[in-house]
């Protein structure tokens, strides 16, 4: 859609052009946790009639309105704070669709908003001259809910000293919860913000702070800010909070802001900053576009980087001091990658939903090159690798994920992500999880993009793209130029052909255009005869989540004489590929054999294959293709591509396949590799975990000490005292790193009773008793936590007679010595806590490994009291995560009613979003599961949260969402009481052949599926064609409700009196024998008067067009200043005012 | 004291028997003034002046010893007391040679306490012959003697380390144990709870402190390890970026931020320029606006 339109321009689904906007919150309350402010919108009408401003608000308390200083009349309605008011309909098909309407009714970039004010009629003239009008609004935000997150911690002192503060926060574009806004990307206009604050806090935000001023009594103080680049709404934040300020002494220009008390930790952890600024600035030839830049590190963060025009917000948490290696590297790249957001995403923005893969690749795309400079190929191929395995195991789960969707009018095309349970047509309806994927995904099409056109071609095209954007961004607006800071996926791709004079289309068509992986099997023989490699690749393209290749797929062969790319072509029907080879399987001893890069090595061919020249077969060595490849070759082979292939993605794949080989040679292989210090770090980490698996099934023929045993003393211990391991120096990263691992893998050895070696246990038990830091540069927090994981590690089940109760006396006495080291590490943490609490953590987690295997008794208690409010919030996720393994394993009620009440009430929005997270991904029970948890109460609570519940968190919403999904499907919950009367009815309309069973997936998945206003014939029969087979699914007697209500409201609307407010109440009364809901709902429900008949069509709203959220709405509050003062908050939150957007679109 | 017949330890014996030696002697003395008989009452009150007569004696005689930088009462101290009493001491003598006075016999002494004995280890050093036999006898011989010790002190390394690790491991027990003992605790047994007691998990109010500052030992460590490279950092910091709430003087803090500003900038840049952050600038007071 977007495409066809080309580059021209943008067309504003608004009739109306935003130029300015001044946000002024004067008034900030810590202690009631309240905003008052006001925004005033400068806009141009760009259509003549303009009479209807839509604008986006949520959470606001909206006192006052008016237009060029006249009073204006304005409506607020927000279909997203319900989503659905029938009460009985549970099921979750019905939900998404429900929801999806619900967020495009008030969708900015289909020109709709919560907000709908009336420009007064005395301006109608000035409109119609396309003159400019000025929106003034007053607001205020109480104890906002989501959007603007207020820490206050609960101790004596003023709000400084107690270091209270409140930032902005949200997923994608929540602007709207804050202030009255056009919460769209592609929106953009100039800033002017205000905050007035305590003398004792700093207010942070976008822009040029121009001036901070005194107020007149002196107590409080004024920033004033200017942003002169135009910006979207949803890129404007706001930090408040008595923060030290650290001007970054390398560009003064830059400044960072932490709580008190942490300066020294934000000195070290931002000096780091300006290689990324330098790096960015030279890979893209352009200047950094803002003329400041800010970053906030703020606690209770909702995201662990959020980026905003000119200034970034972070978790405090990444903040760290010079004796932290782990949390180095990871805040870094939190650092880069924030940076690469500025340019791509705040600076310059998106067109339409549609095009966000765009930003987030390129931004992904850049940050990866900063990773390859910074921390070398190694680790950025390392970093390849494990997001493409993990958008693989994504797409294969679940089916997809979709870079461009596409949302035509075509039938076919309006539900391009059927496989999911929720729409991908609007970011606030997207599952984290699948956001998260996406993101991950549109980055490495980029490196796509760039394998095909070179990575030259590619950073001209981004400097193209940012040249026109701030040539666009310092013009008037009266220019028309602003639209070239949007980025469009049609856009971008003519850049890009334009750039390189390539055609990417097959990519693009296979890659973003459509979803899906591909699936790889290799396997191959070798033709002695006719000396050439048979190499046989299969596709599966059949499972879910995979697509088939068609096109060039790079193999690299290495034989004894050297190794040689060939460049495959994969078509539909051909399997068996010939590859010539080079060398005579006739080897010369004295020969060194050349590697890919160049290098000739020595290698001891004993191992091989007689016959035959391959040393090893490499598909797709570059990943120039999203995809996962099993490749058979045998084990020798691996090895050798274990340690002579330098590819250290070559070596990690050689040591998951080489777990299938558990032989003394790959024993060897592995410790050599071990022991190799110019191998990459994390490729020897590997090499431990698959050692260990080795050992294991090698077990009873297994010779000499337990495995890494003597390597880890040779390496790491005192030479004359083998058994004491040497006072800690980390000064060398990657042995600190192997030192880590090691016994971590070490304690998953098992003998032949399946036990871990007594052995061992000793060794990890003097690693822990000798440790010595006090020589150390660096702290050993996360060493010593990693010996606690390894104590967890070399837990197995507990022998158990006659399911005896767990008491002391009958403890395991290895498991005494556990527990011995755990106690005290746990109680010494709180004389001497750890950075992060990162031994608790262990700690607590072993607890949960010992309660699960019973040597400990399996109680929650400990780890409720670690999840409360005012842990560290790494504490807090792990013992929640140890309450949600407890609540499925012991499938305890009063757990999972703890979870979810906290859910609600946790004042840290991650938390809240972390423990849906961990419910969804360890469920209590699933779908397809007999569970005394399932029940009735548990599905109306669910329902509660994610339909009415979550309205301030899109975030959590979602979360909601999937969980629902994982317990009780897409259809009606199976613990739901089959309604009554629908079996009675299902006979009753049995001409009409309502299947029920099918509807679900295939109707309610549609998006937006049939325009069926007035031929419910067609409808009826349309669900008729689902109606054989599917005997195997359980009867959906929702959907029989739902075919039965849509009918009836057929039927009704023959008979109906053009009046639709008088005859309603008869129409209800027909209703309820046939609807199967409760009565008590429709009584609940028609006590709303005017808005009683909505529900009746409701099922249907999703069918609809679009165009019928858009009808007037008379039975909404209308306020002029008089009611204001009586009644200044009913509109605010009130579910009649929500749910009444879409109720008179029939009888309009 | 009556009637605690009862009592039975030493301490109380040996009043209830000096009570009764002194009963005895008032009662002589009132045979010998010439009663025959007295209430209980009356001997008893008399028994009590007495006795307060004796021990103020004593007490006094005793602070003369002590006020002469001696331990023992001397004939003369006790003489001095007696005059100090008011008593004329030459009619002493007459008075204990009166010829009606009566001989109390002496109180039976039953369960003479036993001193224990002092720990003596070896022989007590005889005097050398300069020192006269009446001084004391010298104390036992572990009180002064020096045993000079020879053995190697430990360097081996293993030794070292085990020591360090099991010293250490101690320390960290016994602490441990004993902040679990003085405070609320958490068990993972139901059936015990001091095996293996947990501190009881306590929610901070500011948790993130805690969890990532360094403690102030390894700040020490940092700094003396890199304190050159912080060098050319601290200034920034101590930059005023907190105006205080003192409502008093903003416009004086104001101006002391540019003193100090231009005086840091002085000092430390010289030539170099300024930084210019707008958020190091100074607050502006506000404008007055003139209206009506």
């Amino acid at each position: 859609m977007n495409r066809k339109k080309g580059d021209k321009g943008f067309e504003s689904p608004r009739p109306y052009k935003l130029t300015h906007q001044v946000v002024c919150i004067n008034n900030i309350n810590f202690q009631r946790k309240s905003v008052v402010g006001y925004v005033e919108l400068t806009i141009f009408p760009t259509v003549a009639n303009l009479n209807r401003i839509k604008l986006n608000s949520k959470q606001c308390r909206i006192y006052r309105v008016r237009v060029n200083d006249l009073e204006a009349a304005f409506i607020y309605n927000d279909p997203t704070l319900e989503v659905c008011h029938h009460e009985s309909k549970q099921n979750l098909n019905y939900f998404s669709n429900a929801y999806a309407a619900a967020v495009s009714a008030v969708d900015p970039d289909a020109g709709n908003g919560e907000l709908c004010i009336k420009v007064p009629s005395e301006l109608w003239k000035h409109v119609d001259e396309l003159k400019v009008l000025k929106v003034h609004i007053n607001f205020s935000l109480d104890q906002p809910k989501g959007g603007l997150h207020f820490v206050v911690p609960n101790m004596e002192g003023s709000m400084a000293e107690r270091g209270a503060h409140v930032f902005s926060c949200g997923y994608q574009n929540s602007t709207r919860f804050w202030f009255p806004c056009v919460d769209s990307y592609s929106e953009l206009c100039t800033w002017k913000l205000e905050y007035t604050v305590d003398a004792a806090m700093v207010a942070v935000s976008n822009g040029d702070l121009v001036e901070t001023v005194y107020t007149h009594d002196m107590r409080k103080k004024t920033f004033h800010y200017m942003l002169t680049i135009p910006t979207a709404a949803s890129n404007i934040s706001l930090a408040i909070g008595p923060f030290e300020i650290l001007v970054d002494p390398y560009m003064h220009e830059v400044t960072h802001f932490c709580l008190p008390q942490l300066l020294p930790l934000l000195k070290h952890t931002t000096s780091y900053l300006h290689e990324v600024f330098e790096f960015y600035e030279e890979i893209l030839t352009c200047r950094y576009p803002y003329s400041c830049f800010k970053t906030v590190f703020i606690d209770e963060a909702y995201v662990e980087v959020a980026a905003y025009a000119s200034m970034s917000i972070f978790s405090t948490n990444l903040l760290h001091s010079a004796m932290i290696i782990d949390e180095t590297p990871l805040t870094r790249r939190c650092l880069a990658q924030a940076l690469a957001q500025q340019f791509f995403g705040c600076f310059i923005s998106r067109m339409s939903w549609s095009d966000e893969w765009v930003l987030k690749g390129i931004s992904g795309y850049i940050y990866g090159l900063w990773m390859k400079k910074t921390f070398g190929v190694n680790e950025y191929r390392h970093w390849i690798k494990q997001e493409l395995d993990q958008i693989v195991a994504y797409e294969l789960k679940t089916g997809g994920v979709l870079l461009h969707p596409i949302f035509g009018g075509g039938k076919e095309k309006d539900n391009p992500a059927s496989h999911l349970h929720f729409s991908i047509k609007h970011p606030h309806t997207l599952s984290w999880e699948y956001y998260t994927m996406f993101q991950c995904k549109a980055h490495l099409v980029m490196r796509l993009i760039e394998n095909r056109i070179s990575m030259e071609f590619m950073l001209q095209v981004f400097n193209k793209l940012l040249s026109l954007a701030s040539t666009a961004s310092s013009q008037k607006f009266q220019s028309h130029m602003w639209s070239q800071m949007l980025v469009s996926t049609s856009g971008f791709l003519k850049s890009i052909s334009n750039v390189s004079g390539k055609d990417i289309q097959p990519l693009i068509k296979q890659w973003v255009d459509q979803s899906g992986v591909v699936k790889f099997y290799g396997s191959f023989a070798f033709n002695r005869k006719r000396n050439v490699l048979e190499l046989e690749i299969k596709q599966d393209y059949t499972s879910p989540g995979t697509q088939k290749y068609v096109g060039p797929l790079k193999v690299t062969v290495q034989e004894l004489d050297g190794s040689f790319n060939h460049t495959l072509q994969i078509e539909e029907n051909s399997l068996k590929h010939d590859i010539p080879c080079h060398s005579k399987s006739r080897r010369n001893k004295k020969k060194k054999i050349p590697l890919m890069n160049g290098e000739e090595v020595d290698m001891d061919l004993s191992a091989m294959d007689a016959d035959s020249p391959l040393l090893w077969i490499r598909i797709d060595p570059d990943m120039s293709v999203l995809r996962k490849v099993e490749f058979e070759q045998s084990d020798f082979m691996w090895q050798y591509q274990l340690r002579y292939e330098r590819d250290v993605v070559a070596q990690e794949e050689a040591i998951l396949a080489l777990e299938k080989f558990p032989t003394p040679a790959s024993r060897l292989a592995l410790t050599d590799i071990l022991e190799q210090e110019q191998c990459f770090y994390r490729v020897r980490m590997l090499a431990c975990f698959c050692l260990a698996k080795i050992a294991n099934s090698m077990v009873s023929t297994w010779t000499g000490p337990p495995a890494m045993k003597s390597l880890f003393t040779r390496m790491f211990c005192c030479k004359t005292c083998p058994n004491i391991v040497k006072t800690n120096n980390f000064m060398n990263f990657q042995s600190y790193f192997l030192q880590k691992t090691m016994p971590v893998a070490m304690a998953l050895l098992r003998d032949v009773h399946n036990l871990c070696p007594k052995e061992v246990l000793m060794f990890i038990l003097d690693l822990i008793k000798y440790n010595d830091n006090r020589k150390n540069k660096f702290s050993d927090n996360y060493y010593r936590a990693e010996l606690i994981d390894a104590l967890a590690n070399s837990v197995t089940p507990a022998v158990s007679v006659n399911n005896e109760v767990r008491t002391l006396d009958n403890l395991n006495p290895d498991v005494r010595l556990i527990l011995e080291e755990i106690t005290r590490f746990l109680n010494m943490e709180k004389l001497l806590p750890s950075y992060r609490h990162t031994i608790t953590v262990s700690c607590l987690k072993a607890i949960r490994v010992l309660q699960k295997n019973g040597h400990v008794p399996s109680d929650p208690a400990l780890f409720k009291s670690y999840a409360e409010y005012g842990h560290f919030v790494d504490v807090r996720i792990a013992a929640l995560e140890a309450v949600v393994d407890y609540t499925k394993v012991d499938r305890s009620y009063e757990e999972l009613q703890w979870l979810l009440t906290m859910v609600q009430n946790d004042p840290v929005p991650y938390i809240r979003h972390k423990i849906l997270d961990m419910l969804t991904k360890n469920p209590p029970f699933t779908k397809n599961m007999e569970s005394p948890l399932c029940n009735e109460a548990l599905v109306d609570q669910l329902w509660k949260l994610m339909n009415s519940g979550t309205s301030h968190d899109w975030r959590l919403r979602c979360g909601a969402v999937d969980l629902y999904f994982t317990l009780f499907g897409l259809s009606r919950p199976s613990c739901l009481p089959l309604p009554e009367l629908g079996l009675v009815l299902n006979l009753k309309e049995k001409k009409a052949v309502l299947n029920p069973m099918i509807i679900p997936e295939s109707v309610a998945n549609n998006q937006e599926p049939v325009n069926s206003t007035s031929n419910h014939g067609q409808s009826v029969g349309f669900q008729n064609t689902f109606s054989n087979s599917q005997e195997e699914e359980e009867i959906d007697m929702d959907t029989v409700h739902d075919s039965q209500a849509f009918i009836y409201h057929h039927l009704n609307m023959l008979e109906r009196p053009s009046t639709p407010g008088k005859e309603q109440s008869s129409g209800e009364m027909n209703m309820h024998p046939v609807l199967a809901a409760p009565l008590s709902v429709f009584a609940k429900e028609s006590n709303s008067s005017k808005h009683s008949d909505h529900h009746h069509h409701h099922h249907h709203e999703h069918k609809k067009k679009k165009k019928k959220h858009k009808h007037k709405h008379k039975h909404k509050h209308k306020h002029d200043n008089k009611e204001k003062e009586k009644d200044p908050f009913a509109f605010s939150n009130s579910p009649a005012s929500a749910r009444s957007i879409r109720s008179p679109s029939l009888s309009d | 004291r009556s009637g605690s017949k009862h009592a039975t330890t030493p301490a109380d014996n040996y009043y209830l028997a000096r009570r009764r030696t002194l009963q005895v002697v008032v009662s002589s003395l009132l045979t010998e003034a010439g009663f025959e008989s007295a209430e209980k009452a009356a001997v008893e009150t008399l028994t009590e002046m007495l006795q307060s007569y004796i021990s103020e004696i004593g007490r006094s005689a005793k602070s003369y010893c002590e006020h002469t930088a001696r331990t023992q009462p001397t004939l003369s101290d006790i003489v001095v007391t007696l005059v100090e009493m008011g008593f004329n001491v030459e009619t002493l003598p007459a008075y204990a040679k009166r010829s009606q006075r009566m001989v109390i016999t002496a109180p039976p002494v039953t369960n003479q306490p036993v001193t224990p004995k002092a720990l003596t280890a070896g022989q007590n050093k005889p005097h050398p012959s300069h020192i006269p036999g009446h001084f004391p006898e010298f104390p036992d011989p572990h009180t002064y003697i020096k045993t000079p010790t020879y053995r190697e002190p430990v360097s081996d390394y293993q030794v070292l380390r085990e020591k360090a690790a099991s010293q250490r491991r101690d320390v960290e027990r016994a602490l441990t144990r004993f902040m679990a003992k003085t405070g609320e605790t958490q068990s993972l047994f139901k059936d015990d709870v001091s095996t293996f007691p947990l501190i009881a998990a306590r929610p901070f109010t500011v948790p993130y402190l805690t969890a990532l500052l360094p403690s102030e030992l390894e700040m020490q460590q940092m700094e003396e390890t890199d304190s050159s490279e912080q060098d050319d950092q601290t200034d920034t910091e101590n930059l005023p970026l907190h105006m205080s709430t003192d409502d008093s003087g903003p416009e004086k803090e104001n101006t002391s931020v540019l003193q100090q500003n231009s005086s840091l900038s002085g000092s430390r840049n010289g030539e170099e320029n300024v930084i210019d952050n707008p958020y190091l600038r100074p607050v502006k007071k506000p404008k007055i606006r003139r209206k009506k």
